[in-house]
C-alpha cells in the first residue's frame, strides 16, 4: 500500500537510503555534524583558555566527582550501543525491535541527563555557580551545551517513537530514525572529549 | 512520490546478508577499555603530567575513531562526503584549540 515500497510491498534492506530524499537527508545531516564539530570545538577552545581562572571558586581538581562522571560516561556509551542495535533491527525490518531499542536508548539518555542535573546542582552548592569565575562559566557553557543536545535528542526520539507507532517503518520514517542514530553517536563522541579534556585533565591539574 | 521505485532497485541485491552485532559489541568493549585506562591513568597519579596529557588525548582520539568508523559507519563505502564534512570541522577546531593553547601557555 505504501507508494515507497520496493518490490511487492517489500522494504529494501537499507530503507533509509532507498529514496533520493533519504540519501539527501543523510548528506545534509553530515554537513550539519561538521558544523556541530566547529560549535563544540570553539567551546572547547574557550574552556581551555579560561579554565585556569578560578577566582574565589573551587578548583577543578577539588570539584569534580569521579564516580558521577564514570556513571554518566557508562550510561551514554551504552545508549550509543543500543542505538546501533536499533539500526540493526531496522535493517531486519523488525519494527518491534527498533522501537524497543530506541526506548532503551531513551531511558539511558534520560538517566544520563538526570546524573548531569544532579552533578550541576551538587557543584553549584559547592560555590561553582555559572557566574563564579571564568572557569565555571566556560565549564557550564561547554558541558551544558552538550547536556542541551542530549535533552534535544530525547525530545526528538520521543517524536520518532510516536511516528513509528502511527505510521510504521517505511522509506519516509526510516531516514529520520537513521539521522537520530547518527546524532546520538555524535553526542557520545563529543562526550569522550568532554570527559577527557574537562574532567580527567581537570583532575590531573 | 511514486517515482522512487526506480531508484531503490540497485542497492538491495548485494546487501541481503545480515550485519552481525559482534563487531559493534567489540567496539563497545574496546571503548569501555579505553575509557577505563584513561580513568585509571588519572587515578594512579604520581606520573609525569605532560605524559598523562598526551596519553589522554591519544586514548580519546582512538576511541572516537573506533566509534565513528563502526557506529557511524564512516569506514563503509559512500561516506566520502561524511569524512570531508567532519574533517572540515576538525580543521577549524584544531586551529581554535591551538590558538587557545598558545594564548594560555605563551
Amino acid at each position: 500500500m505504501s507508494s515507497h515500497s520496493h518490490v511487492e510491498g517489500q522494504l529494501p534492506h537499507e530503507p533509509e537510503r532507498a529514496t533520493l530524499e533519504g540519501r539527501n537527508k543523510i548528506t545534509g545531516f553530515w554537513l550539519f555534524l561538521g558544523g556541530e564539530t566547529v560549535l563544540f570545538g570553539t567551546l572547547f577552545a574557550a574552556y581551555l583558555t579560561l579554565r585556569g581562572q578560578i577566582m574565589d571558586g573551587p578548583a577543578p581538581n577539588e570539584l569534580f566527582d569521579f564516580a558521577l562522571v564514570a556513571v554518566a560516561t557508562a550510561l551514554l556509551l551504552t545508549s550509543s550501543l543500543t542505538s546501533v542495535f536499533s539500526m540493526q533491527a531496522m535493517h531486519r525490518h523488525d519494527v518491534k525491535g527498533l522501537i524497543g531499542w530506541l526506548l532503551v536508548t531513551l531511558v539511558l539518555g534520560a538517566a544520563f541527563l538526570g546524573v548531569e542535573i544532579y552533578e550541576f546542582n551538587h557543584y553549584a552548592h559547592m560555590g561553582h555557580t555559572f557566574s563564579a569565575s571564568a572557569f565555571s562559566t566556560s565549564f557550564y557553557t561547554l558541558v551544558g551545551f552538550h547536556g542541551a543536545h542530549v535533552a534535544f535528542g530525547l525530545f526528538w526520539v520521543i517524536l520518532l517513537l510516536l511516528q513509528l507507532k502511527q505510521r510504521g517503518l517505511n522509506t519516509t520514517t526510516a531516514p529520520k530514525v537513521y539521522l537520530f542514530s547518527l546524532y546520538w553517536h555524535f553526542i557520545d563522541v563529543v562526550w569522550v572529549f568532554i570527559f577527557t579534556v574537562v574532567y580527567l585533565m581537570g583532575k590531573v591539574g | 512520490m511514486a517515482g522512487h521505485e526506480q531508484t531503490t532497485q540497485r542497492s538491495d541485491v548485494k546487501t541481503t546478508k545480515q550485519e552481525g552485532s559482534k563487531k559493534h559489541i567489540i567496539a563497545f568493549i574496546f571503548s569501555i577499555l579505553l575509557t577505563f585506562i584513561a580513568f585509571a591513568l588519572v587515578m594512579a597519579g604520581e606520573i609525569n603530567i605532560d605524559f598523562v596529557y598526551i596519553l589522554l588525548v591519544v586514548l580519546a582520539i582512538v576511541q572516537v575513531f573506533v566509534q565513528m568508523a563502526f557506529w557511524m559507519h564512516m569506514k563503509d563505502r559512500g561516506h566520502t562526503f561524511a569524512i570531508i564534512a567532519i574533517l572540515s570541522g576538525v580543521v577549524v577546531v584544531f586551529t581554535c584549540v591551538i590558538m587557545a593553547l598558545f594564548w594560555t601557555t605563551w
